[in-house]
C-alpha cells in the first residue's frame, strides 16, 4: 500500500507541473527580476541541427516555470536557514539592508574603463578645457560588506587605478561623505534626499556653488528596490523621495533619446508606478539630456559623464550652472559625441559608480 | 539533456514513463530505444548518428565474431570492432592531445582539429567493447534483435554519465523484466535522493570551488577547503548521477549494479577503489589488467600492469597531462599498499582513515587542475609553499558561507544517514513510510526550487 501511495504521489507531482507547463503561456517578464524571460524557441530545422532549439527551450521551461515565484522563494529560504548561507546567488542581507556581493576587484574592467574616459578625453577635451574631473561613487557594499564579513572589492586599488591612468582630471574624493543609511535598504543606489551634501561638495570642487534649499516630497512608499526581487525574501520595502526648489521646477530639461529632442520633466513621475521607481530621475536610462537653469549666470556650462547613480545627483547640480549636458555612454558610443556636444570652456565630470568601473563592459 | 533540468525533469520523463506503461510489453524496449535516442539527439543532433554506428558496427562485429570458428579469425574480427570502436573515441578525445605533445615535441605547428567532444562517448564506447568482448569470450550468445542490443548500448539511465553496465549483467532483464509498484516506489526514492544529491549538495559546493578559482584572496586553508570540497562535489555529483540512473533503471523494470559504496569511509587507496566508480574499476579489472596477466606474473611484470592500467584509467577521464598525473598517483600507491603498507594500515584503523582521505584529497587537486602546471599550482597551495598566507578573509568567508553545506556532505557520504534512519524507524514502519514519502516529496520540490533559481548546474561529464 505504501509503495502505491508513494508511487502516485510522486507521480502526481511531476504530471501536474508537466500539465501546467504545456497549458501555461510564459508572463514574459519577472517584476521581482527586472528582466526578460526566455520566449518560447522556434521550431525550425536550422535551429534543430544547431542545438539552439534544445538550449533555448531548456532556458524558455525554467524561466517559465509554473509557481516560479513560489520556488525562487523556498529556495531563498532554504538556501539561508537549512543550508546557512550567507549569500544566495550573490545576494546577502546585512544591517537592514539587502546587496550584491561585487568581487573579486576586476583590474581588467578598471583598465577598460579609464581607456574609456581616456578616448573621450584625447578625442574631445584636450585643448578645449582644463576643467575636468573624477569623481568615483562607492557602491554600499563599501559600507556594508567588510564589516559583516562579506567579500568586496579593493576600492582603494580601484581608486587609485583610475587616478593614475587620469592624470589629467583632478579627483574629487567623496568615500569620506557616506554612510550605508544614505543608501536605499532594497536597492543599489543613493537616496537623493541623502546627497544634497555631495552635491555641494563636488560643486565647491569644480569652483561653483550648488547650495540650496529643497523640499523633500514622497514618490512612492513602496520601492521595492532592484535587490528586494533578487533577495526573494520577506522585506520592508523602501520609501524613494525626491527634492524640489524653483530651480529644478523651472528647469528645461530635453531628452535625446532617440536623437530628436523632446521636452520632460527632470522627474518623471509616471515611472514611480513602473517595474523601477528610481526611474523618476531624469526618467531613467538616456544617453544624453540637456539641462538649462536660466536663473544661473550664463555661459557655466558642466558635461556630466555618469551612470544611474548620477541620474539623482544630477538635479542637484543644477543651481550652479546655466547648462548641464548628462552623458551615459552606456547608450551612446563615445566616438559620437562630437556630433552632439561642444565641449569648449565646460566643466567635465566622469562620476561613476564602483560597480560600473568593476564592470564596464557596458561603456561604449 | 540532464537529468537534473526542468525539460528532463517535467516534459520528457512523465512522457516516457506513460509512453512506457501504456506500450505492451514486446513494444517496451522500442518505447526504451527512440525515447533514449530522442533524449541523446537532444543534446547531439549530430553526434547521435556516430553513437548509433558504433552500436551498429558492435552488433555486426557481435554476430561475426560468434559465427566465426576459426581461432584467428574471430580474433581478428574483434581487433577490427575494437579498433573501430577506440577510434572515434581517441579521434574526438584525444586528437588534439596528441597534436599538441606532437608540436611541443618537435616545435611543429599543426593545426589543432578543435572538434566537439561527443557526450557519453566514453561511457557507450566501454560498454559496445565489454560486449564484444564477452561475445568472443563465449560469455554470452551474441544479441541478434538489433533493438535489444541498440537498447542496451542507448538506454538513456546510463547513456552519458554512467555506470558503465555490462551486457553480460542485463541480458536477460533486456527480454524479461518485471515491473512492480515496489520497484517503482524504489526507484522514485532512489532517482529523488540522487537528484538532491546533485542539485543541493554537489552544485552548492561547485559554487564553493568556483568562487575559489574567482578569487584573488586566496590561501592555504582556502587551497584545502577548496579540494575537500571539490573531492565531496565530485562525489556527491557523480554518486548522485548513478543514484539517478540506477532509480531509472528501477521505474523501467532494471536492476543495475552499485557504482558507489561510500568510498570516504574506505581504509586504503585500494579499498577507495572498490568503493569509487565501481562500473569503471571493474572494466579495467576485467579487460585490461586481468588479460595482462593481473597479479599472477613476476612482481616486474606486475608494477608494469598496475601503471598501464592506471595511466589508461587517469587518461579515460580526460585528455591532459594531469589526468595521467593523477592515474599514475593511484597506481604507484596502490603498489605501495600492496607490497607492504596495506598490512601496516590493516592493524590502524585511525590512521588508515586519515591517510586515505589525506591522499584522495590531495588526488582531486590534481583531478581538478587545469593542466600539469595547474596541478603543481594545487600542490603547491595545499603545502603553503609561495608566499601564499595561511588564512584570508576570503577563506573565512567560504567557511562562513559554506561551512553547513560542508559538515552536511562529510556527514552523508558516511552510512550514518542510512543507519540512524534504519533504527529511528525499525519498529514504526508507518512513521518511517510517512517520513520517506515526505522526505522525497520535500526534496524534489527543494531540487526544483534549486533548478528553476539556480544559475550555476554544471555538467561535469563533457569530457566523458
Amino acid at each position: 500500500m505504501k509503495n502505491k501511495i508513494a508511487v502516485i504521489l510522486y507521480s502526481s507531482f511531476i504530471m501536474l507541473f508537466l500539465v501546467l507547463g504545456v497549458l501555461t503561456e510564459g508572463s514574459g517578464y519577472s517584476v521581482s527580476e527586472r528582466r526578460k524571460l526566455a520566449e518560447k524557441p522556434e521550431l525550425s530545422y536550422e535551429n534543430i541541427t544547431s542545438g539552439n532549439y534544445m538550449t533555448e527551450f531548456e532556458e524558455y521551461s525554467t524561466d517559465n516555470f509554473p509557481l516560479r515565484e513560489s520556488y525562487r522563494r523556498i529556495k531563498a529560504f532554504f538556501s539561508k536557514y537549512i543550508l546557512c548561507k550567507k549569500d544566495n546567488n550573490g545576494i546577502y542581507i546585512a544591517d537592514g539592508h539587502i546587496s550584491s556581493i561585487d568581487y573579486p576587484t576586476n583590474m581588467e574592467m578598471v583598465s577598460n574603463a579609464y581607456n574609456k574616459f581616456n578616448y573621450i578625453y584625447d578625442s574631445y577635451l584636450k585643448g578645449k578645457t582644463q576643467n575636468i574631473y573624477l569623481s568615483v561613487i562607492p557602491d554600499k557594499n563599501c559600507y556594508l560588506a567588510s564589516e559583516n564579513g562579506f567579500p568586496h572589492i579593493d576600492y582603494n586599488k580601484l581608486t587609485d587605478e583610475l587616478k593614475k591612468n587620469m592624470s589629467y582630471a583632478n579627483y574629487i574624493d567623496i568615500f569620506p561623505m557616506l554612510d550605508i543609511n544614505d543608501y536605499y535598504k532594497t536597492d543599489s543606489h543613493w537616496k537623493q534626499e541623502n546627497i544634497t551634501h555631495i552635491a555641494e561638495f563636488i560643486g565647491n570642487a569644480m569652483g561653483k556653488s550648488t547650495v540650496s534649499q529643497y523640499k523633500v516630497n514622497n514618490a512612492t512608499k513602496d520601492f521595492a528596490g532592484v535587490f528586494l526581487g533578487q533577495a526573494a525574501l520577506p522585506f520592508k520595502k523602501d520609501e524613494l523621495n525626491y527634492l524640489t526648489n524653483d530651480i529644478i521646477d523651472s528647469a528645461v530639461v530635453t531628452y535625446y533619446d532617440t536623437g530628436a529632442p523632446k521636452q520632460g520633466e527632470m522627474y518623471n513621475m509616471e515611472k514611480a508606478y513602473g517595474k523601477d521607481p528610481y526611474e523618476i530621475f531624469l526618467s531613467g536610462t538616456s544617453p544624453l539630456i540637456e539641462i538649462e537653469n536660466k536663473k544661473a549666470p550664463e555661459g557655466s556650462r558642466l558635461v556630466l559623464f555618469r551612470d544611474s547613480y548620477g541620474s539623482s545627483l544630477a538635479p542637484l547640480l543644477v543651481p550652479g550652472y546655466r547648462n548641464i549636458t548628462v552623458v551615459d555612454i552606456r547608450y551612446i558610443q563615445s566616438n559620437m559625441l562630437g556630433n552632439f556636444i561642444d565641449f569648449e570652456g565646460s566643466d567635465v565630470l566622469f562620476l561613476y559608480s564602483t560597480s560600473i568601473i568593476n564592470n564596464s563592459m557596458s561603456l561604449r | 539533456m540532464l537529468f537534473s533540468g526542468i525539460p528532463f525533469l517535467y516534459w520528457f520523463l512523465p512522457v516516457v514513463i506513460i509512453l512506457y506503461y501504456l506500450a505492451p510489453e514486446p513494444l517496451k524496449n522500442t518505447v526504451l530505444l527512440l525515447s533514449s535516442l530522442f533524449f541523446y539527439a537532444w543534446g547531439e543532433p549530430v553526434y547521435v548518428f556516430l553513437m548509433v554506428s558504433t552500436i551498429l558496427a558492435g552488433y555486426f562485429g557481435g554476430i561475426i565474431i560468434e559465427k566465426c570458428k576459426n581461432r584467428h579469425a574471430r580474433k581478428l574480427f574483434l581487433a577490427l570492432s575494437v579498433i573501430f570502436s577506440l577510434s572515434s573515441l581517441i579521434y574526438f578525445k584525444y586528437a588534439d592531445f596528441f597534436i599538441n605533445n606532437f608540436n611541443r615535441l618537435t616545435g611543429l605547428s599543426v593545426p589543432f582539429l578543435k572538434l566537439a567532444l561527443p557526450v557519453g562517448i566514453s561511457f557507450y564506447t566501454f560498454q559496445i567493447l565489454s560486449y564484444t568482448i564477452d561475445v568472443y569470450k563465449d560469455k554470452i550468445p551474441a544479441q541478434k534483435n538489433p533493438i535489444i542490443l541498440a537498447t542496451y548500448v542507448a538506454l538513456f539511465p546510463q547513456l552519458i554519465a554512467g555506470p558503465i553496465v555490462r551486457y553480460t549483467d542485463i541480458c536477460s532483464q533486456l527480454q524479461n523484466r518485471t515491473h512492480t509498484v515496489e520497484k517503482a516506489n524504489e526507484g522514485c526514492r532512489r532517482f529523488i535522493t540522487g537528484l538532491a544529491k546533485k542539485v543541493l549538495i554537489a552544485n552548492t559546493l561547485g559554487e564553493l570551488c568556483k568562487d575559489f578559482v574567482a578569487s584573488d584572496n586566496v590561501s592555504v586553508l582556502y587551497f584545502w577547503i577548496n579540494s575537500i570540497a571539490y573531492a565531496l562535489q565530485i562525489y556527491y555529483d557523480f554518486s548522485g548521477y548513478s543514484d539517478m540512473a540506477i532509480g531509472l533503471g528501477k521505474i523501467f523494470g532494471f536492476e543495475f549494479n552499485e557504482n558507489f559504496n561510500y568510498p570516504f569511509i574506505s581504509r586504503s587507496v585500494t579499498e577507495f577503489w572498490r568503493r569509487w566508480h565501481i562500473s569503471l574499476g571493474s572494466w579495467f579489472r576485467d579487460y585490461i589488467y586481468i588479460p595482462m596477466g593481473g597479479n599472477r606474473v613476476s612482481k616486474f611484470r606486475f608494477i608494469i600492469n598496475i601503471f598501464t592500467v592506471w595511466c589508461l584509467t587517469g587518461f579515460w577521464h580526460g585528455a591532459e597531462w594531469n589526468f595521467i598525473i593523477w592515474g599514475l598517483y593511484f597506481g604507484i600507491i596502490l603498489i605501495i599498499e600492496k607490497f607492504f603498507l596495506g598490512r601496516i594500515l590493516e592493524k590502524h584503523i585511525i590512521i588508515s582513515y586519515i591517510y586515505t582521505i589525506f591522499l584522495t584529497v590531495i588526488s582531486f587537486a590534481v583531478f581538478s587542475a587545469d593542466g600539469a602546471y595547474g596541478a603543481y599550482y594545487n600542490i603547491a597551495g595545499l603545502i603553503g609553499a609561495g608566499d601564499i598566507p595561511l588564512i584570508s578573509s576570503a577563506s573565512i568567508y567560504a567557511v562562513k558561507n559554506y561551512g553547513a553545506i560542508l559538515v552536511l556532505a562529510v556527514i552523508g557520504s558516511t552510512p550514518l544517514p542510512r543507519i540512524l534512519y534504519g533504527r529511528l524507524f525499525k519498529r514504526r514502519p508507518a512513521l518511517g513510510s510517512i517520513a520517506e514519502i515526505s522526505g522525497c516529496l520535500i526534496l524534489l520540490t527543494v531540487s526544483t526550487a534549486f533548478l528553476v533559481d539556480g544559475s550555476f548546474n554544471p555538467f561535469l561529464y563533457f569530457r566523458f
